[in-house]
């Protein structure tokens, strides 16, 4: 599982050192993402600042009203107390009392609001202080008052205390009033900068996604057209290709015809001078032999005259000189007519049949029945699957094939040979002759396939073509022919050929 | 009374030419032989007056010549209104049935393949031979 892990960071970081389309991408969404959240984030601290302002604007009036609230108590119980004191009616106390009675609960609210606001606070104990005396001096009045002593009561109010008590809270709430509407002013002040962060951000975001939208189309376009260009490029070499592979054909096949073609007059003009060493040798062979005759006159009538030497050179060494050069003769000529057979071949016309296999090589073994009889030896031929090809090359494929297998058997025990086969899944046919006559040795698997040359001991007629032509053979139909065999063991030959044969204008297979 | 058959042997190899001379003597036949060693020069020879008027032909002729092929020649033989009827005898190293056939389509009367295995091309010879004592080579008119 780690393992896994630590693999897919390693491709990851490959595809991140590597430059390509896929990683200009994810930089590119990567930053873009990015931007998004510090954008969620901007508004998210936005959202938070208004709401904490809203807040504060809230206690800020709510501290103003309350500070307004309580001097309007204590006017009111002033104006209570002034009236009962020049009128002496009870209701105009009733007013003062009432007041009286609120003014605690206004104060709390007062005290409540800026329990948390030191410099408000101060101010608030003061205004609470110089409430309590102004409520001192007017329950001193209207005691007086009460009790009969109106006069003595007028002289507390003519005092001017009341007064002097009521300014100085004026003044301590017009303070806190101030302080309240300054602390607005700069709390509007930040807010208005934040939104207007915001928006900037808001902005600035907006015009970066956009460009990195544009730069992705502009690399995804860019990549496009890329591509378009690479596949132009490619078609073009395709078609390049083409030409050059038809060129190349045209070049090889002129090159394989004239090859044919030189074999062909060269094994013509080899031959003319064969006929006349040949013909020749046969002179001298004839001269010899009218020696020969009048030698023998010679000896019968006058031995004396007989040379020992003349004898030999006439009787032994000149048969001998033309037995040599005419075996030597013969043989080039088996050669010259070996070359002439591939070249020959070479240019035959291929066709094309369906052809029954197992018919066609039973029908091959059926001929060599009465040379495998005489061995002892036995050959097996299994189902073949058909083919679609050349009915004469296969034929003398498979006479050669089977006539080699029967002359190399291992007369230290009975021959048996099997030729099987199986289709194969590329569109191929494959055919195993398959002995276990006397083997191979290693370094012979590719020369026994060699015009001339031949393998083992070399005691079986034969001048090394049979394998050279079965391979030229193959080769033309498109097939291959390959060899496993151990020396002393038996072979395998494995011929493979295409399951159906396309014969192309000049007749080769295509 | 009819004038002896001449042949004509257009060979270029001199060996091929004495040999083919040496077996056909030895076959007993004494009829006069003239070679040539191209084809142009035979061609000069057969179509030349004296020889067109002389008596009936025997042709003798190799394909591989040196300047023009064979079958060249035995085309413009075969063409002609008045050597047509002298029969010729293909004696050459190819043994190419195509080649065979287009000579035999052209109007030889013989082909016959120069073996290296020199007794049976002796003995072809010498069945030349018979074959030259047997027919009768028609007039020449």
């Amino acid at each position: 599982m780690s393992w896994e892990i630590r693999e897919n960071l390693t491709a990851f970081s490959r595809f991140l050192r590597t430059a390509s389309l896929g990683r200009s991408l994810l930089g590119l969404l990567s930053l873009a993402l990015v931007l998004l959240l510090a954008v969620n984030l901007a508004t998210f601290v936005m959202i938070g600042r208004t709401a904490e302002f809203n807040e504060t604007i809230d206690r800020n009036v709510r501290v103003q009203v309350a500070a307004r609230d309580v001097l309007t108590r204590l006017v009111d119980a002033e104006t209570g107390q002034r009236g009962y004191l020049l009128t002496g009616r009870q209701q105009f106390l009733t007013i003062h009392d009432e007041a009286v009675r609120e003014l605690p609960m206004v104060m709390q609210e007062l005290d409540d609001l800026t329990a948390s606001d030191p410099e408000v606070r101060e101010r608030v104990d003061r205004l609470r202080n110089l409430a309590r005396e102004r409520l001192g001096v007017m329950d001193a009045s209207i005691t007086l008052a009460r009790s009969g002593r109106a006069g003595d009561a007028v002289q507390i109010v003519r005092d001017g205390r009341g007064k002097e008590l009521m300014d100085a809270m004026r003044l301590e709430i017009d303070a806190i009033d101030t302080i309240e509407s300054e602390r607005f002013a700069s709390r509007r002040q930040q807010s208005e900068w934040s939104a207007r962060a915001t928006i900037g951000v808001n902005a600035m975001a907006g015009i970066l996604v956009l460009m990195l939208a544009g730069i992705v189309a502009w690399i995804v376009l860019r990549y496009l057209r890329e591509m378009q260009a690479a596949h132009y490029e490619l078609d073009r070499i395709n078609a390049n290709l083409e030409n050059e592979v038809r060129d190349r054909t045209g070049d090889l096949i002129r090159a394989n015809e004239e090859v044919q073609r030189f074999a062909y007059i060269v094994s013509h003009d080899l031959r003319a001078p064969l006929v006349n060493v040949m013909g020749y040798t046969s002179e001298l062979e004839q001269a010899g032999k009218v020696i020969d005759r009048q030698m023998a006159k010679v000896e019968t009538e006058a031995p004396d005259l007989m040379e020992r030497d003349a004898l030999v050179a006439v009787r032994e060494d000149v048969p001998e000189a033309i037995g040599f050069i005419r075996a030597s003769t013969e043989k080039m000529d088996r050669l010259i007519n070996a070359i002439l057979k591939l070249s020959r071949d070479g240019r035959r016309v291929l066709s094309s049949e369906p052809i029954n296999m197992t018919a066609m090589v039973g029908k091959i073994a059926d001929s060599v029945n009465h040379q495998t009889e005489a061995a002892g030896a036995e050959v097996e031929v299994a189902e073949l699957p058909g083919l679609t090809g050349d009915r004469l090359s296969l034929e003398q494929v498979f006479s050669n094939m089977i006539d080699n297998a029967v002359k190399y058997l291992d007369p230290k025990r009975p021959g048996r040979i099997r030729i099987e086969g199986q289709d194969l899944a590329d569109g191929m046919v494959e055919y195993r002759i398959i002995d276990n006559g006397r083997g191979i040795s290693d370094r012979d698997h590719e020369r026994i396939f060699e015009l001339f040359r031949r393998s083992g001991k070399q005691d079986q007629p034969g001048e090394g073509l049979g394998l050279a032509f079965v391979k030229n053979s193959i080769r033309r139909m498109g097939g291959d022919i390959a060899v496993e065999s151990r020396l002393g063991e038996g072979s395998t030959f494995i011929l493979k050929f295409p399951k159906r044969l396309y014969v192309s204008e000049n007749g080769t297979a295509s | 009374m009819t004038t002896p058959v001449k042949i004509v042997m257009i060979e270029d190899d001199h060996g091929h030419a004495r040999l083919i001379e040496k077996n056909i003597r030895r076959a007993n036949i004494s009829n006069a032989i003239e070679h040539f060693a191209d084809g142009t020069s035979a061609l000069e020879h057969l179509f030349s007056e004296a020889v067109l008027t002389n008596g009936p032909l025997l042709i003798l002729l190799d394909l591989n010549l040196p300047d023009m092929s064979g079958t060249d020649i035995l085309e413009k033989i075969k063409s002609d209104a008045r050597l047509r009827r002298a029969p010729v005898v293909i004696l050459t190293t190819t043994d190419d049935k195509a080649e065979i056939q287009r000579c035999y389509d052209l109007g030889c009367n013989v082909y016959i393949t120069k073996p290296v295995e020199y007794e049976s091309f002796s003995e072809a010879i010498r069945q030349l031979g018979l074959f030259l004592s047997v027919i009768q080579a028609p007039e020449i008119d």
